[in-house]
């Protein structure tokens, strides 16, 4: 076949109609199963239902047989588990092994890991050893509907595009979703599946040894993904000690702050609160958007807020296009105006309150 | 007992350039400069630290047109031994599966290194696939995102300490082994000028085709890439109010506001 010949010697010749199924890889850690995950088991629902095949997800582990029946409960239809002494800690190319033997045996036709930081460093590994493809951060899954193929959507370099992404010829197609892209599916113990217990013969040498984990002590902060109200800075800030306004307007309206790229770039807030397609998806209320110019991949992580206001001294930012409210103007005078306000508004009611 | 070092530098358009025509929506990139992935300057500054503290030699490798050369002569300026430019038209087009070939016959036919250091990811893709690929290729142990390696005393160890969402871990790994150095990790040291006169004058930089590779033309590039575009959508606009406060008072525009968002029910004060 002439398709043969323009094979890459390294990939071992598949045959792409053989695969059936949507799999999802299922994070445990900590004795749960990540939230991400199970988001994914909600999309591969969808996706596995239109086109007529089941939802497999994955675990794999050490004393996890307990968990193996929650995927069922958020969609899935089979799961695969290895229970393993061998899997008691996490090594990324041990565990991509592991998923990669399993996927080789059962040929899934698509394979979805969640985002998270241990997901996007297993993820590539897995793709790579099956000689396949895989699409990074994908927001959005299609079905084609003349072929049947699964297109996985991303967003694209800079613009306000969406790249439509095809696996020609190779199976698992392979993506990895950042968490909360997807709602996390009802949890519905009356849903039926099988658990498939699969055992290793030989497992991989990881050659590392883990040593310590360490949890990183964190303030009480309210995670920017769960706020109602979040105020953000961006690189119009000009400043670390800009952000000390916005804290104190985040603070008087029981909200948090966060902040765009650029912003965590220079190292005024850290990563975690970075808001947009490589940082998080936000659902608040009012977001504020302080000196943030409204790049379309910051756009992208308040696409479900409520209602979003800019402040920004360029009438021409792109942020008052993809805003409800807008105040053209200096953030330093602005945002110690809007305190004051608030200020002399609680003041009032706390009076009025009084007689 | 010293380290040989590879390190992955990627020649990126600076984004931070980057302006988007407000009439068609899409980006403007002529006139773009281009650099090195400021995050890929994060983990040549790792592979300085260890050469410093331990010898050895640090080699930076990049899959890239022609003019990444002068992002090789950028990180040899801050001290980087060596540079690899694999460049060639069949390259054109890879995705990371593609891409992590090509750089994978790049360290095998370098032959000699213990550790492969790459950024934590690109500010122009961003997928941070590249690294865990690299691995996958030459069968090496890998971790991401690390913040301290410290060679052990046996020298074919690395105890390295890398930071997820909430916790840090410690990992002990046996070279040869492939790391990605978590972000903002360090601030990369300056060029100096006699390194970067040493670029100009030894030319320590070697440009690769895919015949130096030996590289199967169905590996590399377009062909090599099972990733294909496949069609382009504009991102749905989320319809907004758009109003605008017309007025120079702070105080007034802050009133204007808030009794806006009192008015829908959203603050309470
Ligand atoms: C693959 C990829 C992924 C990305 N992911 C993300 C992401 O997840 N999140 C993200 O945020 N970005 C992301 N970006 C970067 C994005 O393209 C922009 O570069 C970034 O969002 C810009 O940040 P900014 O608005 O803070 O800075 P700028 O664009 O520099 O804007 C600063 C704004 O501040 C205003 N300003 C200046 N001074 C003042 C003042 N005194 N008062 C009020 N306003 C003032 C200016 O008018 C300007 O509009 C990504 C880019 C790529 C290529
Ligand atoms: C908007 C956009 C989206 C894309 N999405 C995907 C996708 O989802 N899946 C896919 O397979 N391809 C994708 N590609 C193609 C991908 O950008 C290229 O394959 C690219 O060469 C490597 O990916 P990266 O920039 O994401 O690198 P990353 O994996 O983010 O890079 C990690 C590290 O690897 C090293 N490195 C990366 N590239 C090189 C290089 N050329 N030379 C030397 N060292 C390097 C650096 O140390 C870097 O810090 C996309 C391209 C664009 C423009």
């Amino acid at each position: 076949m002439a398709s043969k010949k323009m094979l890459c010697s390294e990939w071992e010749p598949i045959n792409p109609m053989e695969y059936k199924g949507i799999w999802v890889y299922v994070e445990v850690e900590g004795g749960h199963i990540h939230e991400a995950s199970l988001q994914l088991l909600g999309e591969a629902r969808r996706i596995a239902d239109e086109l007529d095949t089941y939802v497999g997800a994955v675990i794999i582990g050490y004393g996890i047989k307990e968990l193996a029946r929650e995927p069922i409960y958020y969609g899935a239809d089979k799961v695969f588990v290895v229970d393993d002494p061998r899997l008691e800690k996490y090594y990324p190319n041990l565990y991509g092994d592991v998923v990669c033997k399993l996927a080789k045996k059962h040929k899934p036709e698509a394979l979805l890991v969640g985002g998270t930081m241990r997901g996007r460093e297993l993820a590539p590994y897995i793709a790579n050893n099956l000689k396949t493809g895989i699409t990074a951060d994908l927001t959005s899954i299609e079905v084609d509907k003349e072929t049947g193929d699964i297109i996985l959507i991303r967003p694209p370099f800079g613009a306000w595009m969406l790249a439509h992404i095809k696996t020609r010829n190779r199976r698992p197609v392979m993506g990895s979703v950042r968490p909360n892209i997807f709602p996390t599916p009802e949890r519905n113990e009356d849903r039926d599946g099988e658990v498939i217990e699969e055992t290793i013969d030989e497992v991989l040498d990881p050659r590392m040894e883990y040593l310590e984990y360490t949890p990183i002590e964190k303030a009480e902060e309210i995670p920017i993904e769960k706020a109602d109200i979040i105020v953000s800075g961006g690189k119009g800030l000009g400043s670390k000690e800009g952000f000390k306004l916005l804290e104190e307007l985040a603070e008087l309206l029981g909200g948090v702050i966060a902040g765009s790229r650029k912003a965590v770039d220079a190292g005024w807030i850290p990563h975690d609160r970075q808001v947009g397609q490589t940082g998080k998806t936000v659902k608040p209320n009012i977001y504020f958007a302080v000196g943030i110019s409204g790049a379309a991949q910051h756009i992208f992580g308040i696409r479900e807020a409520k209602r979003v206001v800019a402040i920004n001294i360029d009438p021409d930012a792109p942020i008052f296009e993809n805003a409800d409210y807008g105040i053209v103007g200096d953030y330093k005078e602005i945002i110690p105006a809007l305190i004051e306000v608030i200020k002399e508004m609680k003041m009032k009611k706390s009076g009025s309150a009084k007689n | 007992m010293p380290l040989d070092i590879i390190v992955g530098i990627k020649w990126v358009p600076n984004t931070t350039a980057v302006n988007i025509d407000p009439k068609t929506g899409t980006l403007i990139r002529e006139g773009i400069p281009s650099v090195v992935n400021p995050h890929d300057l994060t983990a040549v500054e790792m592979a300085l630290k260890l050469k410093d503290k331990y010898g050895g030699s640090v080699t930076a490798i990049s899959m890239a047109p022609p003019s990444a050369l002068a992002g090789l002569e950028h990180v040899i300026g801050m001290g980087v031994d060596r540079g690899i430019l694999a460049s060639d038209r069949a390259f054109a087009g890879a995705d990371t599966l593609a891409t992590s070939y090509v750089l994978a016959k790049v360290i095998e036919k370098i032959g000699r290194f213990d550790l492969v250091i790459m950024g934590h990811e690109t500010i122009d893709s961003s997928t941070a696939h590249i690294g865990a690929q690299v691995a996958s290729w030459l069968n090496l142990p890998y971790v991401y995102y690390v913040v301290d390696a410290v060679l052990e005393d046996d020298g074919n160890t690395l105890e390295v300490t890398r930071i997820l969402e909430n916790a840090y871990e410690k990992y002990r790994i046996r070279l040869p082994a492939v790391i990605s150095i978590a972000m903002h990790t360090f601030n990369p040291r300056r060029v100096r000028l006699s390194e970067k006169l040493r670029a100009k004058m030894e030319k320590p930089i070697e440009i690769w085709s895919i015949k130096d590779l030996e590289i199967d033309p169905n590996c590399a590039g377009l062909r090599g890439s099972p990733t294909v575009v496949s069609g382009i959508d504009f991102v749905p606009k989320v319809p907004r109010k758009n109003e605008v406060f017309q007025g120079s008072d702070p105080k007034e525009a802050a009133r204007w506001l808030l009794s806006k968002l009192i008015e829908e029910g959203l603050l309470d004060l």
